[in-house]
């Protein structure tokens, strides 16, 4: 399967990186990701139920402080393009015991967003980036931080 | 339980439900620690993992999903998405061609 490379600010659009949100839950939060990825014209509403589902069923945090809330198989069908979106919570959300401060939400049909998640991973496993990113204030900087170091990660195989 | 003998994993599955987010991160951190084992690693939906997967690495909550879709193949559930204790005794069973209990 080829894979295009969709340029970080298309996927990752300034106007849906909120370094400032605040939720009450995580489904406060999950829905906040959902608003976001509709306001992206990224997605049908009804995706923002299958990310409820999803988070419901397994959690999607995945350390570091991160989550990465994201619809089901099923939910796919309501998804008009690759985006992310990310949000800052700097008074953190209890997640199922863990405390997240970043979540990003993901819509997917194809795989645009391979190479951003796959920095993100690699961010992950390293613990002054990943406070980086927690701490991050400007867009400038999760921009910095996610920009892909190199080019070859095709995750796909 | 069933044996996973590392030197012959030439196809590693990592399955979650939309093999939309999780799996995609964890399919690209394993492809760099096993780079140079000539292993092919892919993320999958787990209702689409491939048959001829050698080990498929999966959420704990989707482990018996997995076996149901490949009952052949050994299916290793794992917690966390960072630094699982599962998943890095997978790799290392890979690195080393040792044989392990999954």
């Amino acid at each position: 399967m080829s894979e295009t490379t969709t340029p970080l600010t298309d996927l990752l659009a300034e106007s849906s990186i909120q370094l400032d949100a605040h939720a009450s839950s995580k489904e406060d939060a999950v829905e906040q990701a959902g608003a976001a990825l509709l306001a992206a014209g990224a997605i049908d509403a009804s995706y923002i139920d299958a990310m409820l589902q999803r988070e419901a069923s397994v959690s999607t945090f995945v350390g570091e402080g991160v989550a990465i809330p994201h619809g089901t198989l099923a939910g796919k069908e309501a998804v008009k393009r690759d985006a992310l979106v990310l949000l800052r919570f700097p008074d953190g959300v209890d997640w199922d015991g863990n405390e997240v401060k970043i979540a990003i939400g993901i819509a997917a049909k194809g795989n645009g967003h391979i190479a951003l998640l796959s920095q993100l991973a690699s961010i992950l496993l390293e613990p002054e980036k990943a406070a980086a990113l927690r701490e991050a204030t400007t867009t400038q900087a999760v921009y910095e931080l996610l920009a892909s170091e190199d080019d070859d990660d095709d995750a796909n195989g | 339980m069933a044996t996973l003998d590392g030197s012959s994993v030439k196809k590693l599955i990592v399955a979650c439900d939309a093999g939309m987010g999780s799996s995609v991160m964890l399919a690209s951190t394993l492809k760099k620690q096993l780079k140079g084992n000539d292993v092919i690693v892919e993320h999958s939906p787990v209702a689409t993992i491939p048959q001829d997967a050698d080990v498929v690495v999966t959420q704990a909550s989707l482990a018996d999903r997995a076996r149901g879709v490949v009952p052949n193949v050994p299916v290793v559930p794992f917690n966390l998405f960072l630094g699982d204790p599962a998943v890095t005794r997978v790799v290392k069973a890979i690195q080393s061609g040792d044989s392990i209990e999954v």
